[in-house]
């Protein structure tokens, strides 16, 4: 499947290569990273050490992972609101796949396989909810956040299962040169995506799907088929993104998914992805992840009281995206 | 063809939506009427016996463990005055605070309210008022906990709220941090994590802290941040201070359980579980097994016993209901007051781990009294 969709795809390269907007932007948010970067070590020299980029770069992955599978369904046009949904079904059932101190069922690592089919299929469900029941993938979305909560809370049952796999968990605490391995794996979905977006049907068809949809449809693109498939993709890295959380904290908590909505939106919007569709890309949403992560980060090392954090916060990251958007405001189009 | 399968199905759908909408009007219409015969029957003497008597929890979610044993304390209540499960209703409005009014007043408009009683954790001050105004004016019985604005009390116009009930988390703050530096050697720096930082109880432990500080000059907070009262951004934000205080970190004080123990996972993930050592409070389940195991460094929390609350809550109102208890005729004191807190470290961690039997609380249950600590009055 992907052969072929590679096939085709590659093709109309050169064309697209000389789409120089696209670039433009990357620098836009490529240039507030930077920023930041460097008032925050001048306010505090600490900032830019060995072990706290570790800590950030740790901070920013799963919100990239997250941001990733945001970016193409955002690319359409669409939103995926389901993010929080999917995380809380997906935590809880993972840590009750595992070995756990709940039930006797333990798949081991084929709990990750498992999981990540789940998410696919809230993502195809939402697909399909949006493409042949024709609801707005707003509504459609919310709707399975919704659902994914409440599986979630039955599952759940009350207290959190805790997870007594130490490989599993492993995957959460271990480092690799410093790094934690959560990382590497961001990075490696990052490139993955990015390999997606440029070189096949699936990604091209975003852009072309978000640029003007009818025109896609009137070209022979098979508009819903696309659809479904970027939010099974979108539904995968929800899953994805939850089981690498609950690796981490060592229990499927129901919660584990609460804040990643927002922070994702924000990331590929800081990243300098238009909410119109069409424009935009996940390395972009990965530097907006780092954008997000080097705030929060530098706040609490310049010492911001945590009173004032949040109204800062918000003051930054409106910088941030009027910097991202700045080299290419004239070629944006309408504003809403 | 395709379209005409397409139109065929539309058709068919709107006409089952239409069925559906039908079939719903009328339940609305059996719904509306139904209450009103309620009512009228209502007289102030009414007799509660089980066909009509209503026990309801107000409370988040069953998502967090400390509401799961809230209810779970509740039911067992319920069972031990020998009434059917259904007489228990339990309103969950995860953390939606419009919900929360709007499903009391739906409680309210739909049986008899003089053998109603309602235990509410409201989400925030602001519900208290408006859900003490709906039950004064139906004539059910309530019993609030944790969240009120100051000057709003029982005795000020609200004969059916039966008691305020809070938990002074300056004690709780205080004791974990004491037993915090104990485990430190009374020495080093310690970090805090504070609750959303607006919660009454967020600010109270955090000057229970600092009380503790006060007293012990030997140990130092280096920072404090609010994790706003989460897992995820606890582990995040201790990652944050172990990389801006390498090797300076001794003790972690966080404002509850869930924090801690998300900063335990990043101690964990820098090879420091065991090393350094941490606190919190609510006694969930998880926070009790490592307090029990011992090899984590968790070393003390702080139980408001959630068990208890779900019965006392309902007790009070169920007395009041069945005349043995007169809110108005109440001091003070047990209209609005702090109720006990237990600290638990590893001495006396192994009573709690087992699960609560509804035995045990049977006295505690009948006079919610008995767990008075001081009264508030503001």
């Amino acid at each position: 499947m992907l052969g072929q969709t590679l096939g085709a795809a590659l093709a109309p390269r050169s064309q697209w290569r000389s789409s120089a907007g696209e670039f433009v932007r990357t620098r836009g948010s490529l240039v507030a990273l930077i920023l930041l970067v460097v008032s925050f070590t001048a306010a505090n020299p600490s900032f830019l050490t060995i072990a706290n980029i570790h800590s950030i770069a740790d901070a920013a992955a799963i919100v990239a992972i997250v941001a990733v599978g945001q970016t193409f369904v955002i690319l359409l046009g669409a939103i995926d609101l389901s993010v929080e949904g999917v995380m809380a079904l997906s935590a809880v059932a993972t840590s009750l796949l595992v070995a756990n101190d709940r039930n006797g069922v333990n798949l081991g690592l084929f709990a990750i396989p498992a999981v990540l089919a789940l998410g696919a299929t809230m993502g195809v469900a939402a697909g399909v909810a949006n493409t042949r029941m024709r609801i707005p993938s707003f509504m459609a979305t919310l709707g399975l956040w919704a659902i994914g909560i409440g599986l979630g809370t039955v599952l759940f049952g009350g207290r959190p299962p805790v997870i007594e796999q130490q490989n599993f968990l492993n995957i959460g605490l271990g480092h690799w040169l410093g790094f934690t391995k959560i990382s590497y794996i961001a990075l490696g979905v990052v490139l993955f995506a990015w390999f997606l977006q440029r070189y096949t049907r699936f990604g091209r068809y975003a852009y072309v799907i978000g640029g003007a949809e009818d025109v896609a449809r009137l070209s022979g693109i098979n508009v819903a088929k696309y659809k479904v498939l970027i939010f099974t993709f979108s539904g995968t890295m929800f899953a994805l993104a939850s089981i690498l959380a609950t690796s981490e904290l060592g229990v499927g908590d129901v919660r584990t998914g609460t804040g990643y909505l927002f922070s994702s939106i924000t990331a590929v919007v800081v990243g300098g992805t238009l909410l119109s569709g069409g424009r935009g890309g996940v390395v972009q949403s990965m530097i907006g992840a780092l954008i997000i992560a080097v705030i929060a980060n530098g706040m609490v090392l310049v010492g911001i009281s945590p009173l004032a954090q949040q109204g800062v916060q918000g003051g930054i990251i409106l910088i941030a995206v009027a910097l991202t958007g700045w080299p290419a405001r004239r070629r944006l189009r309408v504003i809403k | 063809m395709r379209a005409m399968t397409v139109t065929q199905r539309m058709r068919r759908f709107v006409g089952a939506a239409a069925g559906f909408a039908l079939v719903a009007l009328a339940l609305a219409v059996a719904g509306t009427s139904a209450p009103a015969k309620h009512r009228a029957t209502a007289s102030p003497a009414a007799k509660c016996n089980a066909s009509n008597i209503r026990l309801v929890d107000s409370i988040r979610s069953l998502s967090n463990p400390y509401h799961a044993v809230w209810s779970s304390g509740s039911k067992g209540y319920v069972k031990s005055l020998g009434l059917p499960s259904k007489n228990y209703q339990l309103l969950l409005n995860e953390g939606d605070s419009a919900k929360q009014v709007a499903q009391v007043r739906t409680l309210l408009a739909t049986g008899n309210d003089a053998c109603t009683a309602i235990s509410v954790d409201p989400n925030e001050n602001s519900v208290t008022e408006t859900i003490a105004k709906l039950v004064q004016k139906s004539g059910a019985w309530v019993t609030i906990y944790w969240n009120k604005n100051p000057g709003l009390l029982p005795w000020k116009g609200y004969s059916h709220w039966v008691s305020f009930i809070g938990f002074d988390g300056r004690i709780g703050g205080y004791q974990i941090a004491k037993e915090l530096f104990k485990a430190m050697g009374n020495k080093g720096n310690i970090v805090a994590i504070q609750g959303l930082l607006d919660n009454v109880p967020a600010q109270q432990r955090f000057a229970g802290l600092k009380k503790a500080l006060a007293e012990t000059p030997g140990v130092k907070m280096l920072d404090q941040q609010t994790a706003n009262w989460d897992r995820t951004q606890a582990l995040t934000l201790t990652k944050t201070f172990l990389a801006k205080y390498p090797g300076k970190i001794n003790g972690v004080w966080a404002a509850n359980d869930n924090m801690a123990l998300g900063a335990l996972q990043a101690l964990k993930a820098a090879g420091l579980a065991g090393k350094v050592p941490v606190v919190g409070i609510d006694a969930v389940p998880e926070a009790l097994q490592d307090i029990h195991t011992g090899d984590v460094g968790y070393v003390a929390t702080v139980a408001s016993d959630a068990y208890w609350q779900g019965g006392a809550g309902l007790s009070l109102g169920y007395q009041a209901m069945m005349g043995k208890l007169k809110p108005n005729s109440l001091p003070h004191s047990k209209r609005a007051f702090y109720a006990k807190t237990i600290l638990i470290t590893k001495q006396n961690v192994g009573t709690f781990i087992a699960p609560a039997k509804p035995a045990a609380y049977k006295a505690d249950w009948a006079n919610p009294f008995k767990r008075f600590v001081s009264p508030i009055t503001r």
